[in-house]
């Protein structure tokens, strides 16, 4: 407890000098400016912006504390185009548009806009402040961790993330797998062997993140919306003055919090971020509150504060085990992971301890982002909402242009804006056939953990795979592995055979 | 249909890549009981498996994209392309504004428009980028009439932060 309060006094020192409480803010207000944006999600956002960030020459922290409020920023501003417009800008917000839109269409755009982002708000705060708390617990529980158990940890990421995201197991594991066999590209840190790096000056390093991120998350959308595009301008809902009541509150409060924590527990799942919460706690919620199914969907209150709830919820769940443990529990943290990376930052138990600053100054920032989007977002969502109407033929190349910037800015050569160009064609296959982009990038950034904890296991055991399981904490992970398996089959067969036994009555 | 072709694409990348893990990388000596091709080896086993899963039971026919809109793709395609050769050569500012201009065009806005829109993009993004965020930008022929200096050529030192 003591504890955490010194970690907080740590981090709200860190996040308050004035410079970081800039960023916080600017962080934000981009990130909302972004989510906004018809069709772009916060895992492009950040993708797209993440070279800019790195070449400023921020100190990390600093840099770090920019980059999570633009995050945070593009999950609150994603729920604007998913209301007003009825078009989601990433997964996660497409629960949102399933009352939300409704809401707007029956003239109370402002109502469903002030109310999310309140549901937001809470979802935030519940989130950090368990994070704080679970944070350095998990932690210290983590420094214990031997290699064994760190192998088993990345097989519990990888199947939740095969079971829970995307439309098939084995395609998720397959885009996993293409990011694991990206990440061996490069000379072996251990024994100073080249791999697949066929005598290319260029890759002897490994392929840059950067490259790897702008590629197959600016890039590959930037195909995904020309490929879309529509003409003619979408329309979007007018924004009116009616506002959220202390009466909706009270109404939503109990969803609200129940989806908070359910959002948080799943984003600290490895690999399963806001969509999966924002979906979980939508059907929770509508079983809970509306069996009969006669007002969800319909523009129910409720059915909006859920998904916002959880939505934010996760995003805060999913950086536990980014800070804690250095497995990413979604797409867009995977991103912030590397980012700290690069920054030399090496993400684990031991962070809170050797890099403080950084722990908890992101921690603390996310406290003043919080309540920063909801000063920003209540009084300003016309504008962020005028947003929507930029034309795609304008937007398109804006996003070529913010690629092409930040990753020449970074070593200056010519050769990457091919390579992000041709990542980006291969992004836009995968997408195009159903396979998730997330599951790429987690393997990308985990390839070398993975195979370099392997690897130290077998050493200590000197080559006896029995290491693997040797250890209770391995064993129960493995356990919790099969779970996430097993359990989502199971369900989905027994709700099928009762959906037939009730067919047939 | 498409997902085989897919899928067999990979399956010839990832047959590529196993027979390098088993046959061509090797540690000169190695103390380890496994070497720098354990990993890459269990991994293409792994990949292979999953690739004829799909080549097994694939649940894609067709990629679904009408006639005209593969030529919208194509022309993107060559446009980022010829952005990303003639960024250097030209500078930020001439290959931003032809490529901001072209292609806004391309999906639809009025020619003036699309002009204003390319001049814009390549003369601001030129400002903020290099003048208020001190980015490595190459300004062409241009950065040299217009301000009299060199501007960030190629091969300068790296940007700030350097490269990792």
């Amino acid at each position: 407890m003591a504890e955490v309060l010194a970690g907080l006094g740590t981090g709200f020192a860190v996040a308050l000098d004035p410079f970081n409480l800039m960023l916080v803010l600017f962080g934000c207000f981009a990130g909302t400016l972004i989510g906004a944006l018809p069709g772009i999600g916060p895992i492009n956002g950040v993708a797209i912006l993440l070279p800019i960030a790195y070449s400023l020459g921020f100190p990390p922290e600093s840099a770090l504390i920019l980059l999570a409020g633009i995050y945070y920023g593009a999950e609150y501003g994603g729920r604007i185009s998913s209301i007003l417009l009825n078009v989601p800008g990433d997964a996660g917000a497409v629960m949102t548009t399933l009352d939300g839109n409704p809401m707007a269409r029956r003239g109370e755009a402002g109502r469903a806009l002030s109310l999310s982002a309140v549901a937001s708000f809470i979802g935030g705060t519940i989130a950090v402040i368990l994070m704080s708390f679970f944070g350095s617990l998990l932690a210290a529980f983590a420094v214990e961790f031997t290699p064994a158990d760190y192998v088993a940890l990345m097989v519990f990421a990888f199947a939740s993330l095969a079971s829970l995201v995307g439309k098939s197991t084995v395609k998720t594991l397959l885009g996993a797998l293409i990011g694991l066999m990206l990440a061996t590209i490069g000379i072996d840190a251990s024994t100073g062997v080249e791999r697949y790096t066929f005598g290319i000056p260029d890759i002897l390093a490994g392929i840059d993140f950067l490259v790897v991120v702008v590629g197959l998350f600016g890039m590959a959308e930037l195909l995904h919306l020309v490929e879309q595009q529509v003409t003619g301008q979408l329309k979007t809902l007018p924004v009116d003055k009616s506002f959220v009541r202390f009466k909706d509150l009270a109404v939503a409060k109990w969803t609200i919090l129940r989806s908070s924590l359910i959002g948080f527990f799943i984003g600290v799942l490895p690999g399963t971020g806001a969509s999966v919460a924002s979906a979980v706690a939508y059907g929770t919620e509508k079983r809970l509150c509306d069996p009969e199914g006669r007002t969800f969907g319909t523009g129910d209150i409720r059915g909006l504060a859920a998904p916002e709830a959880a939505n934010n919820g996760a995003a805060g769940g999913a950086m536990v085990p980014m800070l804690t443990l250095g497995i990413p529990g979604s797409g867009t943290t995977a991103i912030l992971l590397g980012a700290l990376l690069m920054f030399n930052v090496q993400p684990g138990p031991l962070m809170f301890e050797q890099r403080p600053e950084i722990a908890w100054g992101l921690i603390a920032s996310m406290y003043i982002g919080n309540v920063a989007l909801l000063v920003i977002n209540l009084p300003l969502v016309g504008l962020f909402a005028r947003l929507l109407t930029i034309p795609q033929h304008y937007l398109t190349p804006l996003i070529a242009i913010l690629a092409f910037v930040g990753i020449y800015s970074i070593v200056g050569n010519p050769f990457d804006l091919l390579l992000i160009t041709g990542l980006g064609v291969f992004g836009w296959f995968l997408r195009k056939l159903d396979f998730s982009l997330a599951p790429v990038i987690l393997g990308f950034v985990l390839g070398s953990l993975f195979e370099n904890n392997l690897r130290r296991a077998l050493s200590i055991s000197g080559g006896d795979w029995g290491i693997l399981v040797a250890d209770y904490k391995s064993i129960m992970l493995y356990v919790l592995a099969l779970l996430v398996v097993v359990l989502p089959i199971w369900l989905s067969r027994r709700n099928r055979s009762t959906l037939a036994v009730s067919a047939e009555e | 249909m498409a997902d085989r072709i897919f899928a067999g694409v990979l399956l010839l990348v990832t047959l590529a890549y196993a027979f390098i893990a088993f046959t061509a990388i090797q540690a000169p000596f190695q103390y380890d009981p496994l070497g720098p091709e354990s990993w890459p080896r269990l991994l293409s086993v792994v990949a292979i498996g999953c690739i004829l899963g799909i080549l097994w039971r694939p649940d894609n026919d067709s990629l679904d994209v009408a006639r005209t809109t593969w030529f919208r793709l194509a022309a993107i395609l060559v446009l980022l392309v010829a952005y990303a050769e003639l960024f250097e050569p030209l500078g930020f500012i001439i290959s931003t504004f032809l490529f901001s201009a072209v292609v806004s065009a391309m999906l639809g806005a009025r020619p003036a428009r699309a002009l204003l829109f390319g001049a814009a993009a390549g003369l601001l993004g030129y400002v903020v980028c290099v003048m208020l965020l001190d980015l490595n930008l190459p300004g062409g022929f241009l950065g040299e009439l217009e301000w009299g200096v060199s501007a960030p050529e190629t091969q300068t030192e790296p940007s700030t932060g350097g490269t990792n």
